[in-house]
């Protein structure tokens, strides 16, 4: 680590400067803009906006409706993660091995990453379809009847939670996968030698050797989930009665179809005064800065 | 092209002016460091201008051109052929009058939103589509639409569909989507019904027909649109208003209250004759259990026949139709629904209003035929007008265009819907719209075991929030 | 979950009277789509814009992060920390502003835009990993290339790039199928049909009010496959790539 010294670091500092800048730029205006749009009342963009200074929030706040989605967030976003963590870690562990098509399966299971959300969306929706739907069809045939996949609340938030845990399992599982390759096999044998079976030589050779890999994981999907706008959206629309609507759904709603631009405005900033805070909390734990590198 | 050239130049340029910079800068280290970073850094900006500028071109479409005149209009109806008609009298216009006009198609659920922010971004289109008089309303009222007297006023149109705001015409309706029900007559004739003109004959036609993996009725239930277009046709019929001409809730007094009670009771008896995942059902899924033979009544518009022409034809002669009947066999309603223009306030409003006029004296009915019996005209004239009555499709279908429009003409006809309730428009009919209290309602009351007087309650208290 | 995956690919050839587990070799869904719509304007579109996107991220990630890991910069937490924002807000609410800078630079309904819209989704992920990469790559290497004579950014493209050559394809990857599949930012920033992207032409068909379902699944396939090829041959180095950026001390 050292300063700007030489010319050559001094071009490579404004380039750099330049380049923050621009990004900055790019991201932190538009988020100042909707935060600035949380203290007025608007019935649209392009009404005359009256000012409300905090009077958004405290309406927002006081509402049955916001905490109803609050929590909604919170149990979809760890419910999605934690499965997401463990299919990722055992899908991971699964393919760390040698054996033919790897290539093949490997593509097949990232598959569902790469598909656009809305292809997703359609996929399940087809596949729950009322009357033609495969899953429809094949839950007759187990006897259990044609499930109301969307009219009943928790079934409709297990569709969107196996939904996106379908979509983005697959972001953990190679993550894993290619963590997994770092781990010296040394460690393995070593483990074995001293006579650890293979839960234990998971538990106390590879959670620990990941552990930084999957706090950055937990900390990135957590952001993603909780902010996920796209599958519930387009699988439920936040239904049926708000069943499904998480916070980023409600901000929408309000702003983009209820009228009520402020209002939206002020959801999305408490959403994201939230996130903030789990950012704090990451950094306390897990700072950019090491005391020490150990390399 | 030259506007594209015009921000390569500028893009160039600012890169030379950066380069300079760091050319007094290099100059000051060592020979090989400055050749490697002049290199790097050239090839850099070289790449971005590259990059830059085949985006440019690859994109090919320029905002307000220096040189040629641009109208910028947002399509809201995404079919083929409605698109194919746009271009066509864009392409004819651009050459009688050398103004380019831009179409941008999107779905009409993303039409208002596209609308307010290109507006709120300072890039407004110069002409748009709507299908909400609430959206005209909160336009006009921030000053962002041109009025269109002029255009408006040289025709006759049909009841409930000029929403004037203090006066003024701000809205260029191009068509009404009325939804009744349809209904196959062939199952009719098996099992000896007749067309129902109370709830109670309807809830009983369509068990009647539920049955060997099929049913009777095809009824959206869900919080969206297209419930809240197809499922509230009994409702009007038994002649619910939901506000007063002070725009308050009457949704919940002595009149209304057991009138609703008694709708929502009647949709829950006929929810077994409904096929699965009702809300979830959107306009095609009605469209497409009727055209598969999965249910044998579906409310719709015009696009049903449409559609069944191009994928069932064997079931047209099979298809009949009538409004929604009352609860007690004295009325009939039809569920309100339209489309239309509007001119916004840009620099570019003159050519607009040309390009409108010329657009609907010439090629009006062109668009029209583009989905000839979805597309049901608002304009009277254009029923007596031969080049409209030349469709093969119109002239096959003369009884349902008969029947539509005679649904402008009778007295004893009741057209509503949720965003139209109220003396004149308004914004509050709108955010009742959007709250979806109704469909809410439906759901409670049909799913969750509600009892019919507490919901409605539950949807006033919901509706009185938005008032 | 593999299976699964294989299932929406079956359904895609069903006859339009939808008869479940019927399959049905014919191709009309994709003539239709190809000829019917502007699918392969869009896909021209949407391949520029995510190759575009990939260019400009990997220089500007490469960029900060090297930066941030080699010199001493203040605040870096705050800047990287920042980067973050992008993701924690509606991107429609994110979008109208955008929208707006855009327009005051004359760039309103341009692919330009869309680009710089999705770097700013990319950007970040594409430091965060970057820095990971620069992190463990001891310094002494570019000494040593140094000494032998060779500037500072000798020694970068010859020492550091070509070591975290798995990580700069990783970064690639994602920012490509970030790009890719983004509906918002290209719905919001584009207004004329010629620079639609794929996922906003997808997104017509499914609301036109023909359930189209066919095409709308021959959509959705060509979408997927040309990702899915991609995975299969560039997956070992996207697995080796995140290997790598693992190793944060």
């Amino acid at each position: 680590m050292q300063g700007f010294r030489t010319s050559s670091d001094k071009v490579l500092k404004w380039a750099f400067i330049a380049s923050v800048s621009v990004v900055l730029l790019l991201i932190l205006l538009p988020v100042l803009h909707a935060i600035q749009l949380s203290f007025y009342h608007s019935e649209s963009f392009v009404s005359n906006k009256s000012w409300v200074g905090l009077g958004n929030y405290a309406r927002i706040l006081n509402e049955m409706i916001f905490w109803k989605a609050l929590s909604v967030g919170l149990i979809f976003g760890c419910l999605t993660i934690i499965l997401q963590v463990c299919l990722g870690i055992a899908f991971a562990l699964f393919l760390d091995r040698n054996f033919p098509g790897l290539p093949i399966i490997r593509g097949l299971v990232i598959l569902p990453y790469l598909l656009p959300t809305v292809v997703v969306a359609l996929a399940f929706q087809w596949m729950l379809d009322g009357t033609l739907g495969l899953l429809t069809i094949w839950s007759e045939q187990l006897g259990l009847g044609r499930p109301s996949w969307f009219e009943n609340p928790y079934l409709a938030m297990t569709v969107v939670i196996v939904a996106s845990v379908w979509t983005w399992t697959p972001f953990v599982t190679v993550s894993f996968l290619a963590a997994l390759q770092t781990i010296p096999k040394s460690l393995y044998e070593s483990a074995k030698v001293d006579g650890a079976g293979m839960w234990s030589r998971f538990w106390h050779v590879t959670i620990p050797m990941l552990l930084p890999m999957l706090m950055v994981i937990i900390l990135l999907r957590s952001i993603w989930m909780f902010n996920k706008f796209d599958i519930i959206w387009l699988l439920t629309k936040g239904g049926p009665s708000s069943a499904t609507e998480h916070l980023p759904i409600l901000a929408y709603r309000r702003a983009f179809l209820q009228y009520d631009v402020g209002g939206g405005a002020a959801v999305a900033t408490l959403s994201f005064l939230l996130l903030s805070l789990l950012i704090l909390v990451y950094f306390y734990y897990y700072p950019l800065e090491e005391k020490e590198s150990s390399h | 092209m030259v506007y594209q050239g015009k921000v390569l130049f500028n893009v160039v340029l600012q890169m030379e002016i950066k380069m300079k910079k760091n050319n007094e800068l290099i100059n000051k280290a060592s020979k090989p460091t400055q050749s490697i970073i002049q290199g790097k850094i050239q090839r850099r900006e070289i790449l971005k201008a590259a990059v830059a500028g085949a985006a440019l071109f690859a994109g090919g479409s320029p905002a307000i051109h220096a040189q040629q005149k641009t109208i910028r209009f947002l399509n809201a109806e995404p079919s083929r052929d409605s698109v194919k008609a746009l271009r066509v009298a864009a392409a004819e216009y651009e050459r009688i009058s050398k103004v380019k006009v831009v179409i941008d198609t999107v779905v009409p659920d993303d039409a208002y939103n596209k609308l307010q922010a290109s507006i709120a971004a300072g890039t407004p289109y110069d002409i748009g589509t709507l299908a909400f008089a609430g959206h005209v309303f909160i336009l006009a009222d921030a000053g962002k639409l041109v009025p269109l007297n002029s255009l408006v006023s040289k025709y006759k149109w049909g009841p409930r569909i000029l929403f004037p705001i203090k006066g003024q015409n701000y809205w260029y309706p191009y068509d009404y989507n009325f939804c009744w029900m349809y209904y196959r007559k062939d199952l009719y004739q098996q099992k000896g019904l007749k067309v129902p003109t109370t709830w109670e004959q309807m809830a009983e036609n369509a068990k009647a027909l539920t049955g060997d993996g099929k049913f009777g009725v095809a009824q959206p239930l869900g919080n969206n649109a297209a419930a809240q277009w197809m499922s509230l046709g009994y409702m009007w019929a038994d002649g619910v208003k939901m506000l007063d001409d002070n725009f308050s809730l009457v949704l919940d007094n002595p009149t209304n209250k057991p009138k609703v009670m008694a709708y929502f009771e009647f949709m829950k008896k006929m929810s077994p004759s409904m096929p699965q995942g009702m809300t979830q059902a959107l306009f095609g899924t009605v469209l497409g259990q009727y055209s598969g033979g999965q249910v044998a009544h579906a409310p719709y518009a015009g696009r049903l026949m449409e559609v069944i022409e191009d994928k069932a034809p064997d079931l047209v002669s099979k298809t009949g139709f009538f409004m929604y009947p009352d609860s007690a066999g004295k009325g009939q309603a039809v569920n309100h629904g339209y489309d239309g223009w509007v001119v916004l306030n840009t620099p570019m409003k003159d050519e607009s209003l040309k390009f409108m006029e010329w657009f609907t004296e010439n090629q009006y009915i062109n668009f029209l035929h583009s989905a000839p019996l979805h597309f049901q005209p608002a304009r009277l004239d254009v029923y007596d007008d031969a080049r409209w009555r030349a469709h093969p499709l119109i002239e096959k279908h003369a009884d349902l265009v008969e029947f539509m429009k005679s649904l402008l003409t009778r007295k004893d006809v009741i057209i509503r819907s949720v965003d139209t309730e109220g003396p004149r428009i308004d914004s509050r009919p709108g955010k009742m719209f959007e709250t979806f209290a109704i469909t809410e309602g439906l759901q409670n009351v049909i799913y969750n075991g509600m009892p019919a007087s507490e919901a409605v309650d539950v949807m006033s208290k919901k509706y009185r929030t938005v008032l | 979950m593999i299976i699964s995956s294989l299932r929406p690919e079956k359904e895609l050839f069903d006859v339009p009277t939808l008869i479940p587990k019927t399959i049905d070799w014919q191709f009309t869904s994709y003539k239709n789509l190809l000829e019917l719509t502007d699918y392969p304007l869009q896909f021209m579109n949407s391949i520029i814009v995510a190759l575009a996107v990939v260019v400009i991220t990997l220089i500007i990630s490469i960029i900060i992060a090297y930066v941030v890991t080699r010199y001493r910069v203040p605040g870096k937490t705050m800047i990287v920390g920042s980067m973050l924002y992008a993701y924690m807000f509606p991107p429609l609410m994110l979008a109208i502003p955008l929208l707006s800078i855009f327009a005051t630079l004359g760039l309103a309904d341009s692919l330009i835009a869309v680009v710089l819209a999705h770097c700013t989704l990319t950007i970040p992920l594409g430091v965060w990993m970057l820095w990971g990469f620069f992190k463990v790559m001891p310094f002494d290497l570019e000494e040593a290339a140094m000494v032998d004579g060779c500037s500072r950014a000798g020694a970068f493209f010859r020492v550091v790039l070509p070591l975290s050559l798995p990580g700069v394809i990783t970064v690639s990857i994602f920012s490509f199928l970030l790009s890719w599949t983004d509906y918002v930012f290209a719905f919001v920033l584009v207004s004329s049909d010629l620079n639609k992207t794929l996922p906003v032409g997808l997104a017509s068909l499914i609301g036109s009010f023909d359930a189209r379902w066919g095409e709308l699944m021959a959509g959705a396939t060509l979408i997927a496959i040309p990702l899915f090829l991609m995975f299969v041959f560039l997956g070992r180095y996207f697995i080796k790539g995140l290997a790598a950026g693992a190793i944060k001390g």
